[in-house]
């Protein structure tokens, strides 16, 4: 049963551990967690492999149980429930976005999105109705009819992007979204998720540790060893005017600025001398 | 309540890996129609072996004084057999005979032979039997015979007889005495079978009722009805004759043997149709189960988000069902094709065989299309084919979502 939850965290995280065992061997993943993520916020968790970004997401998208700690998300203890409770929970409130698309690879595009909302108990005309919607707002409107097969990994990316979105859910989760993508293709991605996060105010967080998806955070969690080692907040979720031609200029001005000095650094100037070194974030 | 996107999924399913589907359907048809046209062959044979059978002597169900089956004494001839005419015909009987039967010594110059002297009536016979047919020389009795006889080939050429000789015929009357008189012999039944060409003497009831000296005696009501009814009619002739102590008993009470022959026949087929079901259950399961496995990432994919276990599982036995239901189809159209076709030309069973004649059976067999058994190997495929989504099923809907994404 899901309760409304009025208080502005849709995320949170308390002394969360979890352990994966491999025959006697005890491999921690989550080690004591803390974290609180707003509604409609646009975070990225960051972190190395093996730091526990995909295992926190999995648990915090109901498809993990954890050895201890509270995971409450939009009011909802999670870790409380059982299997079928978690899997209505996600149908209703989570919607995932996965690194490798996670299509379904014997519906076209359209009835990807559309068989999500007939498991809601929409009818078939009212699920292809929103497929539609949602396919234009993703730019994917005249490749519905195309099996996953026929779509590029952008292409197939944009239809997991809508089938996340088409359910209405609270909470987008996002594990690695740009990981199989050029970095052009990403980039644009990362654009369209902000749209979306700006547009209709679903809180997206966001698992990677590909720079430009950190660079597009509006905040950054980092993890390490299973903990949350570091969190800023880079720029005030005040939404920029948004252009879908040039993806640059939808990221915030910080990455903007460090694009920019990338592009200068890998052209060569007349003289030979080189462009100035990027600075880690 | 399943929500019909599943059933639209497991036939996208089946559709996107159709090489796969077909051929288990294929599998599947051809199991079902090679049990189809088994069936039906057998049918026709037992239907045909039951036809001849009955046309040969017996009749289909035969109505005597109590105990004369088990001792044919003349003593034990129906006392009221105008009564039991007329209660045969009540029941919707219209192919009925009177017979009388006594044991003789048929005496030539030469030898003799014991027989069963059947008296017929010469006008009624042929609607119960095919004697007629079955005449090789000669021909068959008349209305108004006269002491003439027909002998199996056997007993004619033991006895030594041609068309036209006399043929002395001495048996016992009703009360012991010995009577004997001249027949003449009109004609030879050559049959192949050996109850009709040895030890039997067909002569007119009217014949042998002077000879023994029984007007009107009768030992036998001989009837013919469609097979499938005759149980019925059977059971409907002994409460409607429960007060002339009568026995009224089916060829198959007579002749159990053929009974448990045709029993034990069928019991072979319905242990084809287990090794063929055995087949088409492994053939499915291994299906199901490489699909299964192979799709496990996308098992996974559902689950994430938002498909239930049980409709995970409920894919798996709806793609197994449609499996299952494709193949019947093809293997009922394709079985009934070749039954339909060797229905009307027939199957020659005497290349294989020689002759076949000694069982009752034509050469030529036609397979018959018996629905009981058409439902009874239908409804066994679509089941087997369900159990075989079943073991897939449940193993698919215990799958962790995030362990079956990580399967490649």
């Amino acid at each position: 049963m899901i309760q409304p939850d009025n208080s502005s965290a849709i995320i949170t995280v308390k002394k969360l551990h979890k352990c994966y065992w491999v025959g006697s061997m005890p491999f921690p993943a989550l080690n004591g967690v803390n974290l609180s993520i707003d509604r409609g916020e646009f975070a990225v968790l960051a972190g190395r492999s093996g730091s526990g970004k995909s295992t926190l997401l999995n648990v915090i998208g109901a498809l993990e149980s954890a050895d201890n700690g509270e995971v409450i998300v939009n009011g909802e203890n999670i870790l409380g429930m059982n299997h079928t409770e978690r899997t209505l929970f996600r149908l209703h409130n989570i919607g995932f976005v996965f690194q490798s698309f996670n299509l379904i690879r014997v519906l076209s595009a359209r009835e990807n999105i559309a068989y999500v909302c007939q498991l809601q108990g929409m009818d078939k005309k009212e699920s292809e109705g929103i497929a539609d919607h949602w396919l234009n707002e993703v730019d994917m409107g005249h490749l519905g009819y195309r099996r996953p097969d026929q779509l590029s990994g952008g292409q197939q990316q944009r239809v997991a992007v809508a089938r996340a979105l088409a359910t209405n859910p609270k909470i987008v989760l996002a594990d690695e979204p740009t990981a199989n993508l050029d970095t052009q293709t990403g980039q644009r991605l990362m654009c369209l998720l902000q749209q979306l996060n700006d547009k209709f105010g679903t809180t997206f967080l966001i698992s990677s540790h590909d720079p430009d998806v950190k660079n597009a955070a509006r905040r950054l969690i980092k993890l390490a060893d299973g903990q949350v080692v570091r969190k800023w907040e880079k720029i005030p979720p005040a939404p920029p005017p948004i252009s879908k031609a040039c993806p640059i200029k939808n990221l915030p001005l910080a990455g903007r600025i460090r694009q920019f000095l990338r592009k200068k650094r890998k052209r060569p100037s007349k003289t030979g001398e080189k462009g100035p070194t990027p600075r880690r974030s | 309540m399943i929500k019909p996107v599943i059933y639209a999924v497991a036939l996208r399913n089946l559709l996107g890996h159709l090489r796969r589907t077909m051929l288990t359907v294929g599998a599947i048809a051809v199991g079902l129609s090679a049990l189809i046209f088994l069936w039906s062959f057998n049918d026709g044979l037992h239907r045909n072996m039951l036809q001849n059978f009955q046309d040969a002597i017996i009749g289909s169900i035969q109505i005597h004084h109590e105990g004369f089956f088990e001792r044919p004494e003349l003593s034990r001839h129906l006392r009221n057999p105008d009564k039991i005419i007329t209660t045969v015909e009540q029941a919707g009987v219209k192919r009925w005979s009177r017979r009388l039967e006594a044991f003789a010594l048929a005496a030539s110059d030469e030898t003799t032979e014991g027989v069963m002297l059947i008296g017929m009536e010469a006008d009624r016979e042929p609607v119960i039997t095919d004697l007629g047919k079955r005449i090789s020389i000669g021909r068959f009795l008349r209305e108004d015979d006269e002491y003439a006889c027909i002998l199996g080939a056997t007993t004619a050429r033991n006895l030594k007889l041609g068309l036209g000789d006399p043929v002395v015929m001495i048996g016992y009357d009703r009360f012991g005495a010995l009577v004997a008189e001249e027949f003449t012999l009109v004609g030879i039944i050559t049959s192949g079978e050996m109850g009709l060409d040895r030890g039997m003497a067909l002569t007119n009831i009217k014949s042998l009722q002077e000879m023994l000296d029984m007007p009107d005696g009768v030992t036998d009501i001989v009837l013919r009805t469609p097979e499938d009814r005759i149980q019925q009619l059977t059971d409907e002739l002994i409460f409607a004759l429960s007060d002339e102590n009568v026995e009224v008993m089916p060829w198959s009470t007579m002749f159990p043997v053929m009974h448990e022959w045709i029993i034990l026949h069928d019991g072979f087929l319905y242990l084809f149709l287990a090794v063929v079901l055995f087949i088409v259950l492994a053939g499915e399961l291994n299906t199901m189960l490489l699909s299964m496995l192979e799709r496990t990432r996308e098992f996974g994919i559902f689950m994430a988000i938002g498909t239930e276990r049980y409709e995970i599982g409920l894919m798996l036995v709806f793609e197994a069902l449609f499996i299952g239901l494709a193949g019947t189809l093809l293997g009922i159209v394709f079985g009934t094709g070749i039954v339909l076709v060797t229905h009307s030309t027939g199957i020659d069973l005497s290349i294989l065989l020689g002759s076949t004649s000694r069982f009752y059976v034509d050469s030529l067999v036609y397979p018959h299309l018996n629905l009981d058994h058409l439902g009874t190997t239908v409804g066994a495929i679509l089941i087997a084919s369900i159990i075989a989504g079943l073991y897939p099923a449940w193993k698919a809907s215990r799958l962790q979502p995030v362990e079956a994404m990580r399967n490649v």
